[in-house]
C-alpha cells in the first residue's frame, strides 16, 4: 500500500512539472506570418492606434501588428526593462529623449533610408543618423480664454514681454468678481498632486530654449556643465514668481491635472499653463469659448514663438528579425493618406510630416500648427537633462518655490546648486 | 514510516524551489548589484565597492526620507495599536450589534491601498477644503496634503483608518482566548473595568502585542502604495538647506531612483532598509517576547 502511494505522489509531481515546462514552451512556437509588436505609451491614442494597427494587418500580406500599451501612470520604462530581460523586446518601441536613447542605444536601427526622414525637422537624429520616428508634434504656450481678456481689455497680442504680461495679470487680478474668475492663472506646480512636470519641465524649458533658434541648445548645454546664465536665469525667474502670484493657490499648490484643466474649461481661470494635449479634455468637459496661445515672454526683451516638440519617438528594435516589416509599418503611417487620416483625425495628433494637409479639430492644436507654419517658435530641450531630473531635482525646488513665492533669492540659489551638481 | 521522508522532501520541493527562485537568489543578485554601477539594462557591469553606500550617507533626500520614515513609523505604532486596541475592547464587550461593528470595522483593510489613497486624496484635497471655503473655517481652507508639517500625520491618519480594523482582529482572537474565569474572579474580587484592562487582560494578551507591534512597525517601514496616490510624496520642505520631498517614504525613495535608472544606488539603498529593517524587529521581538507569559 505504501509502496503504491509513494509512486503515486512521485507521478503526480512530475506531472505538474512536466506539464509546467510544456506549456513553457509552447508559447514560444514560432508561426509562418510575421507579428511586429508595438509597445507604446500613449494611451491617449491607444484605439486608434489599435484600430489603425488592425486595419493594416488585414491590407498587408503575412504581417500582423500587434499593438502594446502601457502609459499614463504605468511605468513603462520599467516594463521595457522587464521585457528586455524576459528577452521578449518589442520590435517597435519607444524613447521620449537622449536618455532614453542612452539606454537602448544596442536596440537602435538606424533608419536614415526611410522615405519619411525628409519630410519631418523632428526625427530623433544622433551622430548625423536618424533613429526615432516623430510620433507627434506637441507644444504650449499660455493658452487664454479670449472672452474674458475681452472684457478685461487685454489684447492677447500685446503679451510678448514680462512687463505686458505684469500689466496684464494685475489688470485682471482687480476685475476678478467683474469677470467672475477665481484667479489669472490656473498653474500647477505640486509634487503632491504629481504636476511637478508643468512648471520643473516645461515652465523651466522657456528658460532652455525661449527666444533662442528652435536648434540652439547652448543654454541647456551650459547646465549640464553646471552653470546658468544668472540674467537670463533671474528674468525667467521674475516671470514664474509672477505666474505663480496670480494663479489659484489651491491648484497652485496641490491641484491635479484635471483640477487645473478644469477650472479653466469652466472659465474660473483666464490663463492655462497647459500644452495642446489638454483639446480633448476640453472638449469633453463643453468648452465653447474661443482659446488662443500666448507666447511665454520671460524676457524683457520681445518673444513671440510657442514651444513645439516631438515629445516621443518610435525606435525599430534592429536585433529583431522582423525589423523590416516593423518599418514598413511606420513608413505607411507617415506616408500614406490612410496614415495621415489616423493621425489627424483618429488620434487627434499634429502630425510632424510636412506633407500631411489635414486639419486637426482642437483649437490649441490648430493654434499651434499655425504656429508651426509662421516659424520663429522655439525649441523644448529638457530631453537632454539626466533621467529623473525634472522630478527628483527640479521638482522640489519648484514646489518650495510655489509655497515661498516671495523668496526669489532662494529660489535662484538652489537652482544654481541643483544645476551645478549636474556636471 | 522510514521511507515516508522522501516523499516529505518531494513534497516541500516546488516550494522550496520558487522560494529560492524568487527570493533567495534574487536576494544575493540585489547584494551584487549594490556594489556596482548597474543602470538597469546595461550589459557593462563595473564593480564599484562601497562607493554607493558611502554617498547616500551624504545625500540629504535619503537621509530626510529615512528620518521622516522612522517618524511615521513611531506615530503609526501608536496609533494603529491605542486604536485597534480600543475597538477590539468595544466589539468583545457586551455591546449590540458588536459582529456588526467587528466587520464594518475591518472592511477599510480590504480596499487597495492605491485606491484607499485616491479616495482619501479626494477627500483631503477637495470636499475638506470646499467645507472650509464654504463655512469659512480657515484652518480648513488648505488642504492638510500641501503642508509639510502635517503631511507625515495625516498619513499616519489614514493608515490607521485602514490597518487598524486588522490588528483589532488579532487583538479580538487574543482576547477571546483568555478564560473568562479569570475576568469573572476579578470582578469578583471588586476589581474596577480599567484594573482588570491593565492587570490581567494587557498581561495575558503579550504574546498578541508581539505579533502586532511586529506587524504594523514592518508595514510602516515598507509604506509605498498609499504613499504614492496620496501624496507622491509632496510637498516639498527644506532639508539640510537642500530642497527635499516632505512625505516621501524610503520606499518610495528607492522606487524612484531605480525609475531614474540609478538602479544600483536604488538597491544600495534597498539593502540599508532591509538591514535596518531586520535590526529593528529582532529588538522590537525580543524586548516583547520577554514580556510573554505561559499559560
Amino acid at each position: 500500500m505504501k509502496k503504491t502511494r509513494f509512486y503515486t505522489a512521485v507521478l503526480a509531481l512530475v506531472f505538474v512539472f512536466v506539464t509546467g515546462f510544456a506549456f513553457a514552451a509552447g508559447s514560444a512556437e514560432e508561426t509562418g506570418d510575421v507579428t511586429v509588436n508595438m509597445f507604446q505609451l500613449k494611451v491617449e491614442i491607444k484605439d486608434a492606434l489599435d484600430t489603425y494597427a488592425a486595419e493594416y494587418s488585414e491590407n498587408a500580406e503575412g504581417v500582423t501588428v500587434k499593438v502594446e500599451t502601457l502609459g499614463g501612470g504605468g511605468d513603462y520604462g520599467g516594463a521595457m526593462k522587464a521585457k528586455a530581460q524576459a528577452g521578449q523586446m518589442p520590435d517597435i518601441f519607444m524613447i521620449e529623449g537622449q536618455g532614453g536613447y542612452d539606454i537602448w542605444k544596442d536596440y537602435v536601427a538606424d533608419l536614415s533610408d526611410q522615405p519619411w526622414v525628409d519630410d519631418t525637422d523632428l526625427s530623433f537624429i544622433v551622430d548625423g543618423k536618424v533613429v526615432g520616428f516623430p510620433v507627434a508634434i506637441e507644444g504650449y504656450g499660455l493658452a487664454y480664454n479670449a472672452e474674458i481678456l475681452r472684457k478685461a481689455g487685454i489684447d492677447p497680442a500685446s503679451l510678448t514681454t514680462r512687463a505686458a504680461y505684469e500689466k496684464a495679470l494685475k489688470t485682471l487680478d482687480a476685475k476678478k468678481a467683474e469677470l467672475g474668475i477665481d484667479a489669472p492663472v490656473a498653474m500647477a506646480a505640486s509634487v503632491a498632486g504629481g504636476m511637478w512636470w508643468v512648471a520643473g519641465q516645461h515652465n523651466l524649458a522657456a528658460y532652455w530654449g525661449g527666444g533662442l533658434d528652435f536648434n540652439d541648445t547652448s543654454v541647456i548645454e551650459m547646465a549640464l556643465n553646471g552653470k546658468l546664465d544668472q540674467d537670463r536665469f533671474r528674468q525667467y525667474a521674475q516671470y514664474l514668481q509672477l505666474l505663480f502670484k496670480y494663479a489659484d493657490q489651491n491648484i497652485l499648490l496641490n491641484g491635479s491635472y484635471d483640477d487645473q484643466v478644469g477650472s479653466f474649461a469652466q472659465g474660473r481661470t483666464a490663463f492655462l499653463h497647459q500644452g495642446n494635449w489638454v483639446d480633448p479634455n476640453l472638449k469633453q468637459l463643453g468648452v465653447t469659448f474661443e482659446i488662443g496661445y500666448a507666447p511665454h515672454a520671460f524676457l524683457d526683451t520681445e518673444q513671440k514663438g510657442l514651444y513645439l516638440f516631438a515629445p516621443s519617438w518610435y525606435i525599430v528594435n534592429a536585433q529583431s528579425k522582423n525589423a523590416q516589416a516593423a518599418k514598413d509599418f511606420l513608413t505607411s503611417i507617415a506616408t500614406t493618406p490612410e496614415g495621415h487620416a489616423y493621425m489627424v483625425n483618429e488620434a487627434g495628433m499634429i502630425p510632424a510630416f510636412k506633407s500631411v494637409t489635414l486639419k486637426p479639430s482642437g483649437q490649441l492644436s490648430q493654434a499651434l500648427m499655425d504656429a508651426n507654419a509662421r516659424g520663429g517658435n522655439y525649441g523644448v530641450f529638457f530631453g537632454m537633462l539626466p533621467d529623473g531630473a525634472g522630478q527628483n531635482i527640479f521638482g522640489p525646488i519648484f514646489d518650495l518655490f510655489a509655497q515661498n513665492q516671495d523668496n526669489l533669492d532662494q529660489f535662484i540659489a538652489d537652482m544654481n546648486r541643483a544645476v551645478a551638481n549636474l556636471k | 514510516m522510514k521511507q515516508s521522508r522522501v516523499i516529505n522532501v518531494l513534497f516541500l520541493l516546488p516550494c522550496v524551489f520558487s522560494f529560492v527562485m524568487i527570493i533567495i537568489v534574487p536576494f544575493f543578485f540585489g547584494l551584487y548589484y549594490s556594489m556596482t554601477d548597474w543602470n538597469g539594462i546595461s550589459n557593462v557591469v563595473t564593480f564599484a565597492g562601497f562607493k554607493n553606500f558611502r554617498n547616500l550617507f551624504s545625500s540629504a533626500d535619503f537621509l530626510y526620507s529615512f528620518l521622516i520614515t522612522i517618524a511615521y513609523t513611531g506615530i503609526n505604532i501608536v496609533f494603529v495599536n491605542i486604536v485597534s486596541f480600543g475597538l477590539s475592547l468595544i466589539v468583545t464587550s457586551k455591546v449590540k450589534r458588536r459582529n456588526f461593528y467587528r466587520a464594518g470595522f475591518f472592511v477599510p483593510y480590504l480596499i487597495g491601498g492605491i485606491v484607499l489613497g485616491y479616495i482619501w486624496q479626494f477627500i483631503l484635497n477637495n470636499i475638506l477644503v470646499s467645507i472650509g471655503m464654504n463655512m469659512s473655517i480657515s484652518f480648513l481652507q488648505t488642504s492638510f496634503l500641501s503642508l509639510p508639517h502635517t503631511v507625515i500625520w495625516t498619513m499616519a491618519a489614514v493608515n490607521t483608518w485602514q490597518y487598524a480594523g486588522y490588528i483589532m482582529l488579532i487583538y479580538v482572537a487574543s482576547i477571546q482566548s483568555i478564560p473568562s474565569s479569570l475576568m469573572e474572579a476579578a470582578n469578583v474580587d471588586g476589581a474596577s473595568y480599567s484594573t482588570r484592562v491593565f492587570k490581567i487582560l494587557i498581561p495575558m494578551m503579550a504574546n498578541a502585542f508581539t505579533i502586532s507591534l511586529f506587524l504594523t512597525l514592518t508595514t510602516s517601514f515598507k509604506q509605498f502604495d498609499m504613499n504614492l496616490t496620496l501624496t507622491n510624496g509632496g510637498p516639498a520642505t527644506r532639508f539640510l538647506d537642500m530642497p527635499v520631498k516632505a512625505s516621501q517614504l524610503l520606499a518610495m525613495n528607492i522606487f524612484n531612483t531605480a525609475t531614474a535608472n540609478r538602479m544600483a544606488e536604488a538597491q544600495a539603498k534597498a539593502v540599508v532598509l532591509f538591514v535596518v529593517l531586520l535590526i529593528v524587529s529582532l529588538i522590537q521581538v525580543s524586548v516583547n517576547k520577554r514580556k510573554e507569559v505561559e499559560m
